[in-house]
C-alpha cells in the first residue's frame, strides 16, 4: 500500500511539516460546512468565535491546579469526591460554560477516581474518545487510537508498561470505560519527596498523563513525552 | 424539531432506580443494529453495581434524537477475570456504565 | 457460558474484519449468522479486539480539525443535533472503511455535513457546489 501522506506512520521522529499551499479536501469541507450553517442561520459566526474562544482557553493546567488543591486541602478532597462539578467551580472551573449547559459533548457529569496504596485508575473510552475536555482540554491523540481503546480494557498492564508504568501485581488496576455521560479524572497518590511543596510547586508534576492513569507524578518529571506528529496548518491562537 | 437539551442533571428524577449498589447484575446482549453504547466485551458478564450516576434517555434512542423515557444510570464493575477467563491477576477491574435497560438482576 | 463463548469468537471475527478494496466477497447471497453480526457490528465498539503495541503520538491541532469540533459543537449548542447524532454518523455510519481510514476530525465533518443534508438544512446539490466553490475560491490564490 502506497502512502503519499503518512499520519499514524509512528517511527518517533517526524521531520518538519512542509509549507503546504494546496488546501486539503478536509479543510474544504469544514470551510464549506461552516459557511453554509451560517449561511443558513443554523448558528452564527459570533456563536463560532465564542466556542472557539472557550475551546482555546480549556487545557490540562486546570486539573492540575485541581489535583494539587486535593492533595493539600483534605476538606477540599472530600468535596471534589462527592462533587466534583460542583468542586471545578471553586478553582474557576464552570462545566456550565460556554453555553450555560455545558459543552454539548461533554455534558456535567465529572467523577473522581482516587487513587490509593493498592488501586490505580485509567481511563480509556473505547467507543469514541469522551474525555473531560473542561477540565483536561482536547484529549491526546494516542487517547483517540483504536490501538489504546481495543487493548486497554484487555491487556492494561502491558499497555501501562508501554507508556513506562510498571506497577506490582498487588496493586489492583481498575480500568474506567468511559462509555456513556459520565467523565472522569484520575486523582493519583501525591508522591514521596513533596513534603512541604507549595500548590504551585505541587501542580507541575501533575501532568496530563497522570490525570489519564498511564503515568505517575514524580519530583523532577513535569512533562508527558511523546513524539509529536507536526500540523500541516496548525491553529493559529487568537 | 431538536431539542436544545439542558444537561441530564438539571432534570428531574423519573423513575425509581431498580439496582442499589452491591447488587449484582448481568449485561443483556441485544441485537445490534445502527447503534449502541454497550459495548461487547461485557455482554453476558456478570458484575456489581458500584455507583447510580444520572437519569437520561438511552443512547439509541438518542441517536436518532428521539428524547424517550428517562432511564437511570450505573457504573457497573467486573473482575477482569470474569471479562476475560485466561486474565492473569486476580485483583484487577474493570468498570463501565450501563442504563438499566440493558442490565439484568443475578441471583446470587 | 455459550453466551460469553459466542461473543468471545465473534469479537475476534470483528477484529479480523478490514477494509479491503476488492475482495471475490462482494455481493454475496448467503451471510451466515456469525458474519451478519460481525457485519452489523458498531465499528466504534473496538474494546478488547487484537493490535500489535504502537506508538503513542501526540498530534498538533490542525485549524480546520479546531474549526471542526467548534462547527459540530456550535451545531449542538444551537439545537441542530445532539452529540449522540453525532457520535452515531461519525463513529457508526460512515462504515469500517471510513471509520478506519480517515483522520479523527475528517468523521466529524462527514457526520455534519451528512447531518445537513439527512435533516434537510441544505440540499445535497448545494453543499456539493459550495465545496467546489470553496475548491476553486482557494485554487486561485
Amino acid at each position: 500500500m502506497s502512502h503519499t501522506h503518512s499520519p499514524g506512520d509512528g517511527g518517533g521522529d517526524h521531520p518538519a511539516a512542509p509549507m503546504v499551499e494546496e488546501i486539503t479536501d478536509f479543510e474544504v469541507l469544514e470551510i464549506a460546512v461552516r459557511e453554509l450553517a451560517i449561511e443558513h442561520g443554523l448558528f452564527t459566526a459570533e456563536d463560532h468565535r465564542r466556542f472557539t474562544e472557550w475551546a482555546e482557553s480549556i487545557g490540562p493546567a486546570a486539573g492540575s491546579r485541581l489535583v494539587a488543591k486535593a492533595w493539600t486541602d483534605p476538606a477540599f478532597k472530600k468535596r471534589l469526591l462527592e462533587d466534583a462539578v460542583k468542586a471545578c467551580k471553586e478553582i474557576g472551573i464552570d462545566w456550565a460554560e460556554p453555553t450555560g449547559f455545558g459543552t454539548p459533548s461533554d455534558y456535567m457529569n465529572l467523577r473522581v477516581l482516587e487513587d490509593t496504596p493498592t488501586l490505580h485508575h485509567v481511563i480509556v473510552c473505547t467507543l469514541c474518545s469522551c474525555y473531560p475536555r473542561p477540565l483536561l482540554g482536547m484529549s491526546p491523540e494516542w487517547y483517540r487510537t483504536t490501538n489504546y481503546r481495543r487493548r486497554l480494557v484487555r491487556w492494561p498492564r502491558q499497555v501501562l508498561a508501554e507508556f513506562g508504568l510498571i506497577l506490582p501485581p498487588e496493586v489492583e488496576i481498575r480500568v474506567e470505560d468511559s462509555n456513556q455521560k459520565c467523565r472522569f479524572m484520575v486523582l493519583p497518590m501525591r508522591p514521596e519527596g513533596t513534603e512541604n511543596w507549595t500548590e504551585e510547586q505541587l501542580a507541575a508534576i501533575v501532568t496530563r498523563d497522570c490525570m489519564i492513569g498511564v503515568a505517575l507524578p514524580r519530583p523532577g518529571r513535569t512533562a508527558d513525552v511523546h513524539p509529536v506528529q507536526k500540523a500541516r496548518r496548525p491553529v493559529q491562537r487568537s | 424539531m431538536p431539542s436544545n437539551k439542558p444537561s441530564a442533571k438539571n432534570r428531574t428524577r423519573a423513575v425509581e432506580a431498580r439496582f442499589k449498589v452491591g447488587d449484582r447484575v448481568r449485561v443483556k446482549d441485544l441485537p445490534n443494529l445502527f447503534y449502541s453504547r454497550t459495548q461487547m466485551y461485557v455482554r453476558g458478564a456478570v458484575g456489581t453495581i458500584a455507583a447510580l450516576t444520572y437519569q437520561d434517555v438511552l443512547p439509541e434512542d438518542e441517536a436518532f434524537n428521539r428524547d424517550g423515557r428517562l432511564e437511570q444510570y450505573y457504573i457497573v464493575r467486573f473482575r477482569q477475570k470474569d471479562l476475560w477467563p485466561e486474565y492473569p491477576f486476580e485483583n484487577d477491574s474493570l468498570q463501565t456504565e450501563s442504563p438499566e435497560r440493558w442490565l439484568e438482576p443475578v441471583d446470587s | 457460558m455459550a453466551v460469553r463463548d459466542e461473543l468471545r469468537q465473534q469479537l475476534e471475527l470483528i477484529g479480523a474484519i478490514q477494509p479491503a478494496l476488492h475482495l471475490p466477497q462482494n455481493w454475496n447471497y448467503e451471510v451466515d449468522s456469525a458474519l451478519f453480526k460481525a457485519y452489523l457490528h458498531p465499528p466504534h465498539d473496538v474494546g478488547g479486539q487484537f493490535d500489535a503495541p504502537g506508538v503513542y503520538e501526540e498530534k498538533e491541532e490542525e485549524q480546520w480539525e479546531l474549526n471542526t469540533y467548534v462547527t459540530c459543537e456550535v451545531l449542538g449548542w444551537r439545537g441542530i443535533w445532539n452529540s449522540e447524532e453525532r457520535r452515531r454518523r461519525a463513529d457508526n455510519d460512515l462504515g469500517y472503511t471510513l471509520y478506519l481510514g480517515i483522520p479523527y476530525y475528517g468523521r466529524w465533518i462527514l457526520a455534519a455535513a451528512r447531518m445537513l443534508v439527512d435533516k434537510n438544512h441544505v440540499s445535497l446539490t448545494e453543499l456539493i457546489e459550495k465545496i467546489a466553490e470553496v475548491k476553486a475560491r482557494y485554487a486561485k490564490q
